[in-house]
């Protein structure tokens, strides 16, 4: 019996490991975890990986001009012995060049292949990256697996950056009320870092907003928490910043929006008396009028822009109204009155007299 | 020679195996594709209101399994119909029992070569999944129709799967604005007609009806699996639209698989395979029952009373098998003729399931006044 | 055929072949028969009264003691009409066949001959060779009884008597094998157990026809309706616990003779998870380690096989931390998963079997040889990757976890045929083995009672005691799927 087994494993083998399935031995392939895609010379895309990935072999990076994204990945098999994969592709690193010219095919090709996960994360990047990788890795092996751990973390562990995966960013994309975000982040010398969060016009890049109105947008929309909002202009550092955003709709000429904050002051280089309660009052009234000002700018920014990527276009449905498109949204939202109020509960951390205020009303 | 019980009937089974016969039988296929198809938040209701039509079929049925000539099987037939119209009847059923046969097994071979088996052929999926079904099949009616526990029992927990979606991020109540209909197109018309047909499934049930105890409670147990149904429509359609949104939902081929495929799990990244090949689980127990059926079918029309023989059943396997080849070959991998034949179904499974009944119980008034 | 005999007042204990034409007993036919056998012995005695007496045993089945003490010195010395009245043993019965007479012999009787009356009697007085009772060896438990059967048929019988002191408790008695002339006893309680099982497995044993019976899996072998299953149809065990509770339950327990094994039927897949210690802890522990249990079960069976179909074919579900220590550990070895995990496996196989036909101490050795040394010998030559030995070690740990010891042995088989489907269809192909092994034991049936109860057919009462164990106060009933005649488990006065 055991010689019959052996025979038939035997005559099997061959038969088993290459005519019936794919051939996916993890020792024969490299599962790249990302892509980068920049505009190469005369129309083409310059599609560039690392290899292989998440071993201690030495790394090298694979860069090719190419008409086609996937043209890429046949080429990256031709010149490497492992076959590339792309079952665990995790992030996408695409140039804002290539993102300004619309990112609709791309976005068609990952979600047509089913090796690629839904979770893939979408990054905008300014500069060079394939020079960046190429130097950055004699430093740093495991940069890529890096800057995924990154992504994830922030995924998960809301407050810093903006992050977006395939799945989300194609549900913008086709609705007719939210415009899709992406984070930016920037190369600059042998820095990687991010910069903001970048908006689309339909699939084409438009612009991106940094440092405060980051914030807001994060506030606003994609988070609706900070661990830290740093406030330059009022000298104080606000931390675990959790906002509760009440917006309505008057009547397609006019939004309102109600923006309550709650948190706790981390840091203050003022010259007035931190403990003492009026200051505290006083700083969450500069902090309100700040705020009020700067999100009235990025709101009328997005305005210009003609994006809504706060998804305000989705106040206007209604469970027994027809669904507006996205044109007719677009058209209300260009002239809309903008009417922002803060509502700002910030308190220090600890050892604050709390009595004063009442002392000095006494 | 040793006999092939493949028809034995040693004790009757209680209600409760209809329950979880029939909610497995009306999640196949066609649940998969559903939310594609229906779109719109609307469908909510419609999906309701089919439901209830479905209980009102059910009620038929369960009138028919209270009949006395349920309880005889063939010869009851024979005699609310007479034996030549029988036959024809049979013969006409075997038919009707490929076409299901053939859209079901097919859909989720494709699932399958789709998800996890790209470059993998299909004839071969096809060959493993008939393999299987046969197996369960050559165990006979009384193992098929205890096999729907496990089926239900093995495939009900990944409604829970789908819990993630009602809760934000991805949840938004406005994804599920407008409520009401807005417009009503000819799509709206095929969602309706595929609801109906994924609701069917117990007009092949009460072929069984001699498996079964005669007693008073099968519209309660019906109604349970019924029930059953329309919860998991509804629960998965709203949890698609939530995934989704309505403007997406069109696009996506497998909505459901793709969303198990969003998931992440702490032990594997990809679920929906584990998911996927799950399926088989009931998958296998519907084709194995409706290869019991088609046999059945092909002794009654050939008028053959005799025992069944491995060979006639392995023989009825072999033709269903290159039957679905050569359907795979040319209908399925067509994209057209696909949905001409996915819509044929959807017309003949919505048929069937109002039609059977009704003729039955006419047959069965016809009889009573006589 | 046999035919129990009937309560005709003597007090014989035997199930005599029915043979009509039994010649009349003669001590020139004896020798006949006896001739040859060395330890047959004719003895004559001339008692007091000046009678012959003829005594015919074969030496090394009696107990000599005894039949100096109640035999020879009452005959010798007393002065009675009757033999009979003068023996003090209670085991006294008159034969008239020669069949009768050499199955007597054969079982430890000794013949005695009346010259008055030409009368023959046969004296049970068997050679009491037994070890004592010791604790199970194969089913150890910390609390809870500690002994076990033994040999000794009636002994065995005692100790469930002992704990099943009514008269209800019935016991029925069978020879079953034309050399080894094996007593089978069918127990069972009068009136509460389905009379279906007494009379399929009464049906059943009747219908045996074999020689040998040296264990009692041989008759469960020949009582069972699948032989090619690697599934056992009967729960063999050794603890009378165990046996009381099945037959309070409503099972039946098959005792045979010369084994310290009994067999309880009908069982169910769920009854080779079921330890006796179950019914001892706190039920939320008991339940937690059941349930433990079932996990580990099939965690032996798929854990390897999911390695291969991951390595294989399903690279992308792997999470990208293991992934990176799979590169690493697999970059450099000379086989496929499949092949790697295969051999493996064998090897696997071959210490567990070599530490158990070893003596004791030896064995421990050998594990840690077997275990430690090759395993990393292995990983370190490159046959095999690390996270494979990890696997290993983790699969081959929780197959112990079953309670049943023919179980933990067929563990093996199954996941070979999983890892041969895995290597062949990933993870569909896992799918694919364990639905077949579901179909299977759906299928299966142990005295005719399907073998998945209460999870086909569906009886959703008994899940109580399933795959948690309730607490002991609620389950009231008996299993349903047993079909007791006495539903409920307290007494209705209540």
């Amino acid at each position: 019996m055991m010689i019959c087994l052996v025979l038939f494993l035997g005559g099997c083998s061959p038969f088993m490991e290459s005519h019936l399935t794919e051939n996916n031995l993890i020792e024969e392939i490299a599962p790249v975890i990302f892509w980068s895609v920049n505009k190469g010379e005369e129309g083409k895309l310059k599609v560039s990986t690392l290899v292989p990935p998440l071993t201690d072999e030495k790394k090298r990076l694979n860069t090719l001009e190419v008409d086609l994204l996937k043209q890429g990945e046949k080429g990256f098999n031709l010149t490497y012995y492992r076959e590339v994969k792309t079952g665990q592709l995790r992030m996408m690193l695409i140039n804002e060049e290539v993102a300004k010219d619309g990112l609709l095919p791309v976005i068609t090709t990952l979600l047509v292949d089913t090796d690629v996960s839904q979770r893939l994360y979408l990054v905008i990047v300014k500069g060079d990256f394939e020079e960046y990788m190429s130097k950055q890795i004699e430093k740093q092996e495991n940069l890529d697996y890096f800057i995924y751990r990154m992504l994830k973390h922030y995924e998960d562990d809301k407050g810093e950056i903006t992050v977006i995966n395939l799945h989300q960013f194609k549900n913008y994309l086709y609705s007719p009320f939210l415009d899709p975000l992406l984070p930016v982040f920037k190369i600059e010398e042998d820095k990687f870092m991010y910069e903001g969060t970048a908006f689309f016009n339909d699939d084409k890049f438009v612009a991106n907003v940094n440092g405060i109105e980051d914030n807001i947008v994060q506030l606003l929309a994609t988070n609706n928490y900070l661990d830290l909002l740093p406030l330059p202009e009022q000298s104080v550092t606000l931390g675990h910043v959790q906002a509760n955003v009440d917006t309505k709709l008057n009547d397609l000429s006019s939004i309102s929006i109600k923006v309550k904050l709650n948190g706790s002051i981390d840091e203050y280089r003022g010259d007035k008396d931190i403990h003492d309660y009026s200051t505290i009052k006083e700083i969450n009234k500069e902090a309100k009028v700040y705020l009020e000002k700067k999100t009235k700018e990025v709101l009328k920014q997005f305005q210009e822009w003609k994006v809504d990527p706060l998804h305000f276009g989705t106040l206007t449905l209604k469970p027994f109204e027809k669904k507006m498109d996205h044109e007719e949204w677009m058209k209300h939202w260009e002239d809309m009155e903008i009417d922002v109020e803060y509502e700002l509960e910030f308190e220090p951390l600890t050892n604050i007299d709390t009595n004063d205020g009442d002392h000095l009303t006494h | 020679m040793k006999t092939f019980p493949l028809f034995n009937k040693s004790s009757a089974f209680d209600g409760i195996y209809l329950v979880f016969m029939l909610s497995r039988l009306q999640m196949l296929y066609y649940m998969l594709i559903m939310p594609t198809i229906l779109v719109d938040p609307y469908m909510i209701w419609v999906i309701i209101l089919v439901g209830a039509v479905s209980q009102l079929i059910l009620i038929m049925i369960s009138k028919w399994f209270s009949s006395e000539f349920a309880a005889k099987g063939y010869l009851g037939f024979v005699e609310l119909f007479g034996e030549r119209t029988v036959r024809i009847l049979a013969f006409l059923g075997l038919g009707l029992i490929l076409l299901k046969l053939s859209v079901h097994l097919l859909g989720y071979v494709e699932i399958v070569h789709q998800f996890i088996f790209f470059s993998m052929k299909p004839s071969w999926l096809i060959f493993f999944v008939l393999l299987i079904s046969c197996y369960i099949a050559s165990k006979g009616v009384e193992n098929t129709i205890r096999y729907s526990v496990i089926a239900f029992l093995c495939t009900i927990w990944m409604l829970f799967l789908f819990i993630p979606f009602y809760t934000p991020p991805i949840a938004f109540l406005h994804d599920l604005y407008p409520l009401i209909p807005t417009e009503w197109s000819g799509q709206s018309w095929r969602g309706l007609l595929l609801i109906m047909a994924s609701f069917s499934g117990a007009e092949y049930v009460l072929f069984l009806s001699p498996w079964f105890k005669r007693d008073k409670k099968t519209v309660k147990y019906f109604s349970v699996a019924n029930g059953i149904t329309i919860f998991e429509y509804v629960f998965l359609f709203i949890a698609s639209l939530l995934f989704y949104g309505a403007n997406y939902l069109s696009k996506s081929s497998y909505p459901l698989v793709n969303m198990v495929r969003y998931l992440q799990s702490p032990l594997f990244e990809r679920i929906d395979m584990i998911v996927i090949a799950m399926f088989l689980i009931h998958f296998s127990f519907a084709i194995g029952l409706l290869l019991l059926l088609l046999y059945g079918g092909v002794r009654i029309a050939g008028g053959n009373q005799n025992q069944p023989t491995r060979i006639g059943f392995a023989a009825c396997a072999i033709v269903v098998f290159i039957t679905m080849i050569i359907m795979n070959e040319l209908l399925w991998k067509d994209h057209s003729r696909q949905t001409k034949l996915i819509d044929l179904q959807m017309w003949i499974g919505a048929a069937t399931y109002l039609l059977v009944p009704v003729v039955l119980l006419a047959a069965l008034k016809r009889k009573g006044r006589t | 055929m046999f035919k129990k005999k009937g309560n005709d007042g003597n007090k014989s204990i035997e199930n005599q072949p029915l043979k009509n034409n039994g010649t009349t007993i003669t001590s020139d036919a004896l020798k006949r028969h006896l001739a040859n056998m060395d330890d047959a012995e004719f003895i004559e005695r001339t008692t007091d009264k000046e009678q012959k007496i003829m005594f015919v045993y074969i030496r090394t089945l009696i107990d000599h003691e005894r039949f100096n003490e109640s035999i020879i010195q009452p005959l010798m010395h007393h002065s009675c009409d009757l033999i009979y009245e003068c023996i003090t043993t209670s085991k006294v019965s008159e034969i008239n066949t020669m069949e009768e007479a050499l199955s007597q012999l054969l079982q430890g009787s000794i013949l005695i001959n009346d010259p008055i009356r030409n009368q023959w009697w046969a004296v049970l007085l068997q050679n009491p060779l037994a070890r004592g009772i010791e604790t199970s060896e194969t089913e150890t438990i910390l609390y809870g009884s500690k002994d076990s059967f033994s040999e000794v048929l009636e002994q065995n019988i005692t100790m469930i008597r002992r704990r099943l002191p009514i008269a209800e408790l019935k016991t029925e008695k069978f020879t079953v094998g034309s050399l080894s002339k094996s007593t089978v006893v069918l127990m069972y309680i009068d009136g509460l157990t389905n009379p279906e099982f007494i009379a399929i497995a009464r049906e059943k044993i009747k219908q045996i026809n074999y020689d040998m019976f040296l264990d009692s899996s041989q008759v469960a072998t020949f009582m069972e309706e699948h032989h090619n299953s690697v599934f056992p149809q009967f729960q063999q065990t050794d603890r009378p616990d165990v046996c009381a509770y099945s037959l309070g339950l409503g099972k039946i327990t098959i005792l045979v003779g010369n084994t310290p094994f009994a067999l309880n039927a009908p069982v169910t897949f769920f009854h080779l998870f079921q330890s006796p210690e179950d019914y001892i802890n706190r039920w939320i522990v008991a339940s937690f380690l059941r349930s433990l249990r079932y996990i580990s079960f099939l965690l032996s069976l798929i854990l390897i096989p999911m390695y291969v179909a991951l390595t294989t074919h399903h690279y992308q579900m792997i999470p990208l931390q293991l992934l990176f220590v799979l590169l690493e550990s697999r970059g450099k070895l000379p086989f496929t998963p499949f092949w790697e995990s295969f051999l493996i496996l064998g090897v696997m196989e071959i210490i567990k079997e070599a530490s158990l036909r070893m003596p004791t101490k030896s064995s421990q050795t050998l594990g840690v040889i077997g275990g430690i040394v090759i395993g990393q010998a292995a990983v370190q030559a490159g046959f095999a990757s690390q996270v494979l030995i990890v696997l290993m070690g983790i699969s081959a740990i929780a197959s112990f976890l079953v309670p049943n010891y023919l179980m933990t042995k067929a563990n093996t088989l199954i996941q070979l045929m999983i890892l041969i489907l895995s290597s062949l269809l990933g993870i569909f192909g896992i799918v694919l083995g364990l639905i077949a092994l579901l179909i299977h034991l759906n299928s299966l049936t142990s005295l005719k009672q399907p073998y998945l109860a209460p999870l086909t057919p569906f009886y959703w009462k008994d899940w109580m005691d399933l795959f948690i164990r309730g607490p002991l106060v609620n389950m009231k009933s008996r299993p349903e799927h047993l079909r007791p005649l006495k539903k409920w488990r307290y007494s209705q006065r209540r």
